[in-house]
């Protein structure tokens, strides 16, 4: 009984002394790795966000408008930004390089995937980002038709064009990263048909409230011509 | 290289006729009921007062669905009931062609300056199809300053009802009197006299397929006329009665055009408005008297609802452009109408000024945001006009046009906030309010 508990007992001693000699060095490789590629990251951002004004990107970024679609304040700039993606991409190329010291075939197929992932993140990104910029101009759009000829939900419609916006990019992303296309592509449609209906069930129900503005408007405009008329603005 | 738009009509027309001294331009689209009496008026001014030169009336139609061209062609003038001083001794010629392009006023007068610039013409004139007030004697007054007084641009002078011309009285008359210097009444008049090298000028350029192809070419044209440093002036034409009638018309596509195509011009003009301080006023031609106007009625509670309405829908569009300062007194003044009548109804000079130079701003940063910046000013600019009307309501022409000097004089007041919004001096740092600079190729009257 104790020779048997002895012999266990030694067994997993050499097991973990045998696991701890073959992983412990690649561990301490994958530390050192990871911690260059830190000190890497936090040398450049700190270069970066002290040396780069970045004032032509800072220029582009607000006149585009993407600048205030990232943030509402309109306090992003260049060099911040810049600065923290290479940042993260740093750490992101060290934690791979880290993980790959261990040459196994689960570290080798993260690695793999990861690679051949990240252009397609990438793309994703990319389609997400011009998405949301795309809603913000065509709901704006939307919202001054809507108000401009006093619609009385301007600013629903207006946020039902951003979403239905966004929502075709994210199905688009999905497609691009192969990543639940059906099932992003059935909710689009549910979420379409569904809208339908519930356009259709609000004018059904407030027909009386949308009879009312479009008879105000058309009426307003036969009062305009027996008025003043447009071309007395000019 | 300016870009030939003619219709082979127009050029076979051209080469017939070989030259011209004074081409009178008529757009028009859907105008059979009132472009026959333009037509008759401008054959008649031509036959009594520039007897001796060759004149020809151009008709540049939209592809109207009535008789406006057969109404050009067929217009008759019964010279011996007019009993006209002159014997003419050239005939009027009269030409009706379709124009191509964008479909506006613009592409129509891109067309009738490429004729008069391929005809040699010394003058040109251009009024619009639905007047009813025009005489004769618009086309003197139109054109005798340029034929005869060296004047390049003659703009008009007319006297209007205290509700008509709104967008000229509340944005483009002070902010292009406040820019250039120059008080011109009515920059977006449509009825305009100018010479050759104007003409020329206007042919060189490559923006006709912008908003100067609609509403925007009269204060395009103005503008470009004062900004190059061409002599200008005006002529007083007594009213405008005019009866425009299109359905498919809309205020804030209008008000886009004007508006957008005055800030895209002060883009390009940064170099000349920025050193100009005060204004002065320009040589006006013609006897003024005093007629009697259409009466306009207005719907003040419908103005004063769609800014209320455009100030709780386009905030976040606003915010592009405005300061929070702006914004929060804009909010103030909702707050209040939502609880008070119409009738009290006020938005202030400064702030009405500080609102159109900061959307000139946002304009000329923003350029992704531009068509939205222009048409979100369409509640705010029904606010002014409530507000204008609140004020003028017992007004009579003269108090009237003596509150729109005042206005005059506030966006004057603070164009240095405006110049150093767009990079120029600070305004601490800006000379004293000076009349425009000397080196401007112009002869004023004081």
């Amino acid at each position: 009984m104790i020779e048997t508990f002895r012999q266990v007992l030694e067994q997993s001693v050499a097991r973990l002394s045998a696991q701890t000699t073959q992983y412990l060095p690649p561990l301490f490789v994958a530390i050192v790795v990871f911690g260059v590629a830190w000190i890497v990251a936090v040398v450049l951002r700190w270069l970066l966000l002290h040396a780069f004004k970045g004032e032509r990107f800072d220029a582009f970024l607000r006149r585009t408008g993407i600048g205030t679609m990232l943030d509402q304040s309109g306090r992003l700039r260049a060099s911040p930004l810049l600065a923290h993606g290479i940042y993260y991409g740093i750490l992101l190329i060290g934690l791979l390089n880290a993980i790959s010291v261990f040459e196994t075939e689960i570290t080798r197929e993260i690695v793999d995937g990861v690679v051949h992932l990240l252009p397609k993140l990438f793309a994703a990104a990319a389609i997400i980002l011009a998405g949301v910029w795309l809603a913000q101009y065509l709901g704006r759009g939307a919202l001054l038709w809507a108000s401009n000829e006093g619609f009385p939900w301007a600013r629903r419609f207006c946020a039902f064009v951003r979403v239905v916006v966004v929502f075709v990019s994210i199905v688009v992303a999905a497609d691009v990263l192969n990543f639940a296309r059906t099932v992003f592509f059935s909710a689009f449609l549910i979420f379409a048909i569904g809208a339908v209906c519930a356009a259709c069930l609000v004018l059904a129900l407030n027909s009386r409230e949308v009879y009312r503005w479009f008879a105000d408007s058309r009426k307003h405009a036969g009062e305009e011509e027996g008025e003043r008329s447009i071309w007395n603005h000019l | 290289m300016a870009q030939d738009i003619l219709p082979q009509e127009a050029r076979l027309a051209i080469e017939k006729l070989g030259r011209a001294d004074i081409v009178i331009g008529i757009p028009s689209y859907n105008n059979a009921r009132t472009i026959g009496h333009v037509v008759r008026a401008a054959q008649a001014g031509l036959n009594k007062y520039f007897p001796d030169f060759q004149g020809v009336i151009i008709n540049s139609d939209g592809g109207s669905k009535d008789d406006t061209r057969k109404q050009v062609l067929e217009a008759q003038l019964d010279a011996s009931q007019l009993l006209l001083l002159n014997t003419p001794l050239n005939p009027v010629h009269r030409l009706s062609f379709p124009y191509h392009g964008i479909p506006g006023k613009g592409s129509a007068f891109r067309m009738i300056f490429q004729m008069a610039r391929d005809l040699g013409a010394k003058a040109c004139a251009v009024v619009d199809s639905d007047l009813r007030s025009i005489t004769p004697e618009w086309f003197d007054l139109l054109l005798r300053p340029v034929v005869h007084r060296g004047y390049d641009f003659v703009a008009p002078y007319y006297h209007r009802h205290k509700y008509d011309g709104t967008i000229t009285n509340s944005i483009i008359y002070p902010l292009t009197r406040a820019l250039y210097g120059y008080r011109i009444r009515q920059p977006i008049g449509g009825d305009f006299g100018m010479s050759l090298p104007v003409v020329e000028t206007y042919l060189k350029r490559d923006d006709w397929e912008t908003d100067v192809a609609r509403y925007g070419i009269d204060i395009w044209m103005t503008t470009i006329a004062v900004a190059s440093g061409y002599k200008v002036c005006q002529s007083f034409l007594g009213a405008k009665l005019h009866d425009a009638k299109d359905p498919g018309a809309d205020l804030s596509a209008m008000l886009q055009q004007v508006v957008g195509s005055v800030f895209s011009l002060m883009i390009e003009f940064k170099s000349v408005w920025m050193g100009v301080h005060g204004s002065r006023e320009i040589e006006l031609f013609g006897f003024r008297y005093d007629v009697g106007l259409d009466p306009i009625a207005v719907n003040l509670d419908r103005m004063v609802q769609a800014f209320l309405r455009g100030e709780s829908d386009l905030r976040e569009i606003w915010a592009i452009a405005l300061s929070d300062q702006t914004l929060r007194e804009i909010h103030a003044i909702a707050r209040g109408a939502r609880s008070s009548p119409a009738e009290s109804f006020r938005i202030s000079d400064e702030l009405w000024v500080s609102l159109i130079y900061e959307f000139a701003s946002a304009y000329a940063e923003l350029p992704a945001a531009r068509a939205h910046l222009v048409r979100s000013l369409t509640p705010l600019y029904l606010g002014r006009v409530a507000s204008f009307v609140n004020e003028t309501r017992d007004m009579n022409a003269g108090e009237v046009e003596e509150r729109i000097e005042r206005l005059c004089l506030v966006f004057e007041q603070l164009k240095p906030f405006l110049v150093e919004r767009w990079g120029g001096p600070r305004v601490d740092e800006l000379p004293k309010p000076s009349a425009p600079a000397t080196g401007h190729p112009q002869e004023v009257s004081s």
